[in-house]
């Protein structure tokens, strides 16, 4: 396996924090994994995804995604690396309202001046059951057809790295499972993903290694064999974590 | 009250920038109209004041000086005047000071004083010996003559000189750089300073009422039939010289009100933008508000206030600054007419202006906070943000087909997602746009009339001769130049038209004149005799029109005249005659030139032209180089076009970079996703600066014209004020080129305004911004 994601020893603290949202983290993943990083609220996961996707910087530590140190990128080079590598689905989707279904997903290739996508992004909608609502605004859509938008988006530009940060979260159960469905099949097609949530099962359910994180800090880093044995283990660790 | 002040000012802290948007925008505005009606409240009034003051004439009669002296002084009688001075024996005098030569009408009158027309003494004493003589104060600064000065007359052959003991104001006779002007000497240094067919008598009348010019031409038609024919040469009235005196303020005030009106209505529109923009930003805040107790009348308050307190400080300063700014101009009017300046203003138009100012910019801002007092709490709270709208989809589409790079597709979509506030802004850019058109507009045909009344391009000497030096020896010395290309001879006489009480002064030709380059407004330039052109004013107080026959009379003896064009003529106001010589000399054969306009062949010096023809005569010979220079009037219009122009166009940028500032905040969450999927700052920036660039352009297309009509009907205006029609070349100012050039620059500075928006865009902080949510 190849590594395509290292953090090393990375701290993360913002303005006005007295620790930090990071505490010298050090993580890797292989390309082809399906990741889930799991923690309570205020863990620093989203901060570590954050980092992972160069929208944040560390206070101090590296980040080196598919051999780039993002360290060294400025703002331009950071936008560059965001559209040619990482696809982002966020939690309360972010599509941009006054644009279509359709628009939404072709955004990220026209930025990087990929006019003609439109055929891609189609083929996208119809693989995630959404060629029917193309043409249709965000307001207009349900919250899970909403989620699979932002997916297509994200995969618009083939993107080494897929990113979810809590992609259930604003979603009823239904809809939920259809869309860690859908990632799963993502993953089974070859795409790295590195899922952020806060649910247990849900990071258990379709992720290969799951990543606990508290106060800053990785707990525990366990590679699945079997869905049963890793949902125990993880609930062992947010058991322990409880306790404390 | 004290939650909304608190609210209000807590809303004001945070909103600086906005605040600092409505104070600038308000300040240019309350200061242009406050110039404006200051001018306009105040102008009026020095005149007043001095014509009372100085006892003014209400109308001057120049009669003939074969006409019997005892007669004349019967006249105040026969006209019901209540005073009167004269007559007195007048001359035009030619006089050289230094290199210079000049020629006024110079009075013969002992006493500057009187019941009539009272001359002020500024500087020196009134001329007592026949060696003195008295100039008008405004002829002295023009042309740098002060008292003590000697001059040397050259009208008559024994060449006297005089010393200048007096620099005086006269009421009854407007500013040099716009009238003739007259000269006082001791009643019996006349007869010594006279040339043959040069002096006339002039009466003074005064009324007991101000008269109407209905009534002074009633006087005038009652003079002419009581008296022999021939007897009244000219007459000038107390209207005609008030307008002169003024004309330039009342341009200048017509200018500051209609863009006085614009910028209030541009500042309107930024008002309403931005308390829209606030409602639509503080949605969740505006629910908070009503849950915590606000009524809907409280909240109209909070952003009423929010409004106001910036509006109010900046009526502030811009009321006194434009009271400060309109001060030159009434210290030149009080100047002018020889009164001691005092600051002049009323406190009450400014308390006026104050409300006025406030109360449109509280209308403007009406609407929206009443829409943010209506909003139900739960509504808002739950949903957080305003409706967004679908508008721009098919900008969007455009733009795409055209291939142009995202970022330009996604801000033209932008740019009239929201409607409202894209009219709006384009409503500020368009008064900015067409203020500017005008601007650059109105000077340029106050040139090309310029040129037309000063004859540039088609005359390049004009020669000026003494009474003493015939016309056949003026003629030779000219003609010995082989320099010389064209000579046009031009006389002056006036004439008695029908319907027109004052006798108009004519122009009148010998040579090719229709190639000085007069323009024509309507009909052709005379090819004979009896034909005559005249500007508007005097065709609509004739009753006359293109093709009319009338009869005129000078010095008594009728002139049988047809109209065959209208021309553009500002001097009288709008009332003279232009004719060829042949008319002239039926009723007068022994008429000479007092001027040649000459024409030089082509890259002949001109200086060295003059040189020479002046030293062949040098007494009785005046030859300057053509004078084509813009008279001080129209450099004081210019500038204060240009000024107000500036403050227009920069509460237009204002506009624009308002709009911008409330969407790129409005959007922040949209900017924050479109950098998490791959935007770079500099992509960030192109959107916002295209989002501005597509309203500037719109705006400046629509503007255009806009700017072209109304520079067309302000150049109506100003025509109109002046007597005259506009010639079509006065209109026809712009270059193609230059109207596609005036959108494209607005559009490069809407996308310089844009830069700051775009750079605060462009450093959204997407963690932040979408962490938030």
């Amino acid at each position: 396996m190849t590594e395509l994601v290292r953090l090393t020893d990375v701290t993360k603290v913002y303005q006005g924090g007295i620790t930090g949202a990071l505490n010298g983290v050090s993580l890797s993943i292989e390309q082809g994994e399906f990741t889930a990083v799991m923690g309570p609220s205020g863990s620093g996961k989203s901060t570590l995804l954050n980092l992972i996707a160069g929208l944040d910087r560390p206070t101090s530590g590296d980040v080196v995604v598919g051999g780039t140190n993002l360290g060294g990128l400025g703002e331009a080079g950071l936008a560059r690396f965001r559209r040619d590598h990482v696809g982002f689905v966020f939690q309360f989707f972010h599509l941009l309202p006054n644009l279509t279904a359709l628009e939404n997903v072709l955004i990220p290739a026209q930025l990087k001046g990929r006019e003609n996508a439109e055929a891609r992004g189609r083929t996208l909608l119809e693989r995630l059951g959404m060629v029917d609502v193309a043409d249709r605004y965000p307001a207009r859509l349900s919250g899970g057809q909403q989620q699979r938008v932002a997916i297509a988006r994200a995969l618009i530009n083939n993107p080494t790295l897929l990113l979810a940060d809590e992609p259930t979260g604003a979603l009823d159960t239904h809809s939920g499972d259809q869309v860690m469905a859908l990632l799963a099949q993502l993953h089974r097609d070859g795409q790295t993903i590195l899922l952020v949530t806060h649910d247990a099962k849900l990071a258990t359910r379709q992720a290969s290694r799951v990543v606990s994180v508290v106060d800053g800090k990785i707990v525990d880093d366990a590679r699945l064999e079997t869905m049963e044995r890793a949902a125990s283990d993880v609930v062992r660790v947010r058991g322990e974590e409880t306790s404390r | 009250m004290t939650a909304i002040l608190v609210k209000a000012i807590a809303d004001l802290r945070r909103r600086r920038l906005q605040a600092a948007v409505i104070f600038v925008a308000t300040l240019l505005a309350a200061g242009t109209g406050t110039m404006a009606l200051t001018l306009l409240s105040q102008t009026r009034d020095p005149y007043q004041t001095a014509f009372a003051a100085q006892q003014g004439a209400h109308l001057q009669v120049a009669y003939d000086s074969r006409s019997d002296p005892q007669t004349i002084a019967a006249t105040p009688q026969l006209l019901g005047a209540t005073a009167s001075g004269g007559p007195y024996p007048v001359t035009s005098l030619q006089f050289q000071a230094g290199s210079r030569k000049f020629g006024l009408d110079t009075i013969g009158r002992d006493d500057p004083g009187g019941p009539v027309e009272q001359i002020r003494i500024t500087a020196g004493h009134w001329p007592s010996s026949n060696d003195e003589i008295a100039l008008t104060r405004s002829f002295s600064e023009l042309n740098n003559i002060g008292v003590g000065q000697k001059i040397k007359v050259t009208s008559v052959a024994q060449e006297p000189v005089l010393t200048v003991t007096a620099e005086v104001v006269d009421i009854d006779e407007g500013s040099a750089d716009l009238s003739s002007q007259h000269a006082w000497v001791p009643s019996s240094a006349i007869s010594g300073l006279s040339a043959k067919n040069s002096s006339y008598y002039l009466m003074t009348y005064r009324f007991a009422t101000d008269p109407s010019s209905a009534q002074l031409q009633a006087d005038m038609d009652r003079l002419r039939s009581a008296l022999p024919p021939g007897s009244v040469v000219g007459s000038v009235n107390y209207i005609l010289i008030r307008n002169v005196f003024n004309i330039t303020n009342q341009i200048v005030t017509s200018v500051l009100i209609a863009f006085g009106i614009f910028a209030l209505a541009a500042t309107a529109a930024i008002v309403a933008n931005l308390v829209t923009g606030i409602v639509i930003s503080a949605y969740r805040e505006i629910g908070i508000m009503k849950a915590v107790g606000f009524t809907p009348r409280q909240v109209v308050a909070v952003f009423e206030l929010q409004i106001l307190i910036p509006a109010g400080a900046a009526c502030l300063v811009g009321i006194p600054a434009g009271t400060l700014a309109s001060q030159p101009l009434l210290a030149n009017s009080s100047h002018a007419l020889g009164l001691a300046y005092t600051p002049s203003f009323s406190f009450a138009l400014d308390l006026v202006t104050l409300a006025g100012a406030l109360l449109i910019v509280a209308l403007a801002a009406l609407l929206p906070a009443f829409r943010a007092g209506l909003l139900k709490p739960v509504v808002v709270i739950a949903n957080a943000s305003a409706p967004r709208g679908r508008s721009g989809r098919g900008l969007r589409r455009f733009a795409a087909q055209m291939r142009l790079p995202r970022p330009v597709v996604l801000g033209f979509g932008d740019a009239f997602a929201r409607p409202a506030r894209a009219i709006l802004t384009l409503l500020a850019i368009l008064i900015g746009v067409a203020t500017v058109t005008v601007a650059l507009g109105l000077p340029r045909s106050f040139a090309a009339i310029n040129n037309s009344e000063t004859n540039a391009g088609n005359v390049d000497v004009v020669v000026r001769k003494s009474p003493a030096l015939s016309d056949a020896d003026a003629l030779r010395i000219i003609n010995s130049q082989p320099e010389t290309a064209r000579i046009v001879a031009e006389t002056g006489e006036n004439f008695t038209v029908p319907g027109i009480g004052d006798p108009v002064n004519a122009r009148v030709f010998r040579g090719d004149s229709s190639r000085l380059g007069y323009m024509v407004v309507a009909g052709r330039w005379f090819s004979g005799p009896g034909e005559v052109l005249a500007p508007k004013a005097l065709l609509q107080d004739a009753k006359l029109k293109i093709g009319d026959h009338f009869v005129a009379s000078a010095h008594g003896n009728a002139v049988p005249l047809v109209v065959v064009g209208e021309i553009y003529d500002i001097n009288n106001l709008g009332h003279s005659l232009f004719m060829d010589w042949a008319t002239l000399v039926a009723v007068e054969p022994d008429v000479t030139p007092d001027a040649y306009l000459i024409t030089l062949t082509p890259g002949t010096a001109a200086g060295a032209y003059v040189q020479r023809v002046a030293a062949a005569q040098p007494d009785l010979l005046d030859v300057e180089p053509n004078n084509i220079g813009i008279i001080g009037p129209v450099k004081i219009i210019d500038t204060v076009l240009l000024i107000i122009a500036a403050v227009i166009a920069l509460i237009g940028v204002g506009g624009i970079f308002n709009t911008l500032l409330l969407n790129t905040r409005e959007r922040v969450r949209d900017t924050a996703t479109l950098k998490a999927v791959g935007m770079s700052p500099r992509q960030v920036m192109v959107m916002v600066a295209a989002s501005a660039g597509l309203i500037a352009l719109v705006g400046g297309i629509i503007a255009v014209p806009a700017g072209v009509g109304l520079h067309r009907y302000l150049l109506d205006l100003v025509s109109s004020s002046a007597g005259n029609d506009t010639p079509q070349a006065a209109y026809g100012v712009f270059a193609p080129l230059e109207l596609l050039a005036i959108p494209i620059v607005g559009v490069l500075v809407a996308i310089a305004a844009a830069l700051i928006p775009g750079r605060w865009a462009a450093s959204t902080n997407v963690v932040e911004v979408l962490h938030a949510e």
